[in-house]
């Protein structure tokens, strides 16, 4: 299993500008970090989950599949650890991202409170996994169903707006709408978005034969 | 030009040599293809002496599909593929064959050397088996450049090291002199000759020069089916045409036809050579050069 570092490096930078813009820039001087922080990182970890699709797509393109799937390696396998390199990076940024943003926070004595806590385990969490395993399921049969056209085969250039659209439209959903909407609005999605990642996985055996794995070269 | 067909009974079976190593594979009346659309249909052939089968066929005849089939990367839609004695649909055969693919296949941000570790340990090859390969196909200058830093030549030099990580008994080989200079296209060919004397090396190549030099066996695809299997010696091309370098008598090669350098004759067969070569030589004609023109592998194209 290989990952995109240089994706993971891209993740863990916006996260800590976000961070430190919400904690230190602005009128607020801190008062949004709660709020707001656990419904930004779903969109740091999508980010930076995307180097696990590109490896995969970067991989089959290559003809690297061709062989792996010649010495005897199962194309489960081969799907799994795409998958396994995005769950690993989303994972490797939200620690990040949280130990650089309760870092930051502390210091400066922002108020913590328990819904804060709350949001980060029923919606960041959930939400973060989620949409990084949407996009990279999304882009990897996209990959390999898509024709060798210019252009329509790699699914890198739409993958990010696969995972980060719906969380950037449930940041702004959860920020304008009435409080008592909060948990509804991150909790459904949260949960609509894991569904939707189940069903994915459970499709993708059937999409994903073994010829898809193959260069189009 | 005789033909056999190789689909889908009798299979045509190139006997055991002497020297056989016990390496067989045994086609039966097997199809394939991608995404349900059938490319190989119906073919069967039986291989059972060490030798070089150069597997020949115009653009999309089946000759990456059938080699994808046997490696194990494709399903086969029906029919069965014996190898070694046992019989796959899907899985890989890797603990049988090396497959070469006509794509290289390294991955991104990996050098030389760890693209050989990496594969070495797919295949359960040990790192004294890198060094080896590495020491074979002269890498050691390119062991610590990435893949993508490397020329055409050079990528499809690292590639073929692969395939003598460990020893397998059946070579599956996609074009493997394609984008090589003449002189390591020789070094190869000289590698994969050394292969053939114990083991079975099923070759593509669009270089029919090439492999008129190197096959003992052809096998044909035509449409995704067997045109020909047997042996190279035994094609004989539609035409036999002949091409002689000669000076004097000016009058007399006035009336052949010239290709560059040759003037051209079209005989019965070789065994007319002798005659024409004399009636020249009576008239004055001062032959310097002779050859064959045609290869029969020509008309498998067709």
């Amino acid at each position: 299993m290989r990952i995109g570092w240089r994706y993971l490096a891209i993740g863990i930078a916006i996260s800590v500008l976000l961070s430190s813009e919400l904690l230190f820039l602005g009128k607020s001087r801190g008062a949004l970090f709660a709020p707001t922080f656990p419904l930004e990182l779903p969109i740091f970890a999508v980010l930076g989950s995307i180097g696990g699709l590109m490896t995969f797509t970067s991989d089959r393109t290559k003809g690297v599949f061709e062989y792996l799937l010649a010495y005897g390696v199962r194309p489960g396998n081969l799907f799994r650890n795409g998958l396994i390199a995005t769950v690993a990076m989303s994972g490797i940024i939200l620690g990040t991202a949280l130990a650089i943003g309760l870092g930051l926070a502390e210091p400066r004595g922002v108020p913590l409170p328990e819904s804060f806590w709350e949001a980060l385990a029923y919606y960041t969490l959930p939400m973060s996994f989620g949409a990084a395993l949407v996009t990279s399921t999304v882009g990897m049969i996209w990959a390999s169903l898509s024709s060798p056209r210019a252009g329509l085969n790699s699914p890198v250039g739409i993958a990010p707006m696969i995972g980060t659209g719906p969380t950037i439209l449930i940041l702004l959903a959860a920020e304008t709408a009435p409080t008592a909407d909060y948990y509804y609005i991150t909790g459904g999605a949260s949960a609509a978005l894991i569904v939707l990642a189940v069903v994915l996985l459970a499709l993708s055996s059937r999409l994903m034969g073994r010829e898809r794995f193959l260069s189009n070269i | 030009m005789e033909m056999r067909s190789g689909s889908p009974a009798p299979a045509p079976t190139v006997p055991p040599g002497s020297g056989t190593d016990g390496h067989r594979i045994v086609v039966r009346d097997l199809s394939s293809g991608y995404h349900g659309t059938r490319v190989l249909r119906s073919v069967s052939f039986t291989i059972e002496e060490p030798a070089i089968y150069v597997v020949l066929g115009a653009n999309g005849a089946g000759k990456t599909t059938l080699f994808r089939t046997l490696a194990g990367i494709l399903p086969a839609y029906s029919g069965s593929i014996e190898i070694d004695g046992e019989t796959t649909r899907e899985g890989g055969s890797g603990r049988h064959l090396q497959y070469l693919s006509h794509i290289d296949g390294f991955p991104d941000g990996f050098t030389v050397e760890e693209a050989l570790r990496f594969y070495a340990t797919v295949q359960g090859a040990s790192e004294p088996d890198v060094a080896r390969v590495v020491r074979l196909l002269d890498l050691g200058e390119l062991r610590g450049r990435f893949f993508s830093e490397l020329s055409q030549g050079q990528r499809k030099r690292a590639s073929i090291a692969r395939i003598f990580l460990q020893e397998r008994g059946i070579y599956l080989l996609d074009e493997p002199t394609s984008n090589l200079d003449p002189k390591l296209a020789r070094e190869i060919r000289d590698l994969v000759l050394g292969l053939s004397r114990h083991d079975v090396i099923l070759y593509s190549s669009h270089n029919l020069f090439e492999a008129k030099e190197i096959g003992k066996y052809v096998l044909a695809l035509k449409n995704g089916q067997v045109e020909y299997f047997g042996l190279l010696s035994d094609l004989r091309p539609k035409k036999y045409v002949v091409g002689i370098r000669a000076t004097g008598a000016e009058g007399i090669l006035a009336a052949l036809t010239k290709k560059g350098d040759y003037y051209l004759q079209e005989l019965a067969g070789p065994e007319e050579v002798p005659k024409f070569l004399n009636e020249l030589v009576a008239r004055g004609v001062q032959i310097r050069e002779i050859k064959e023109m045609e290869n029969p592998m020509e008309d498998l194209f067709t």
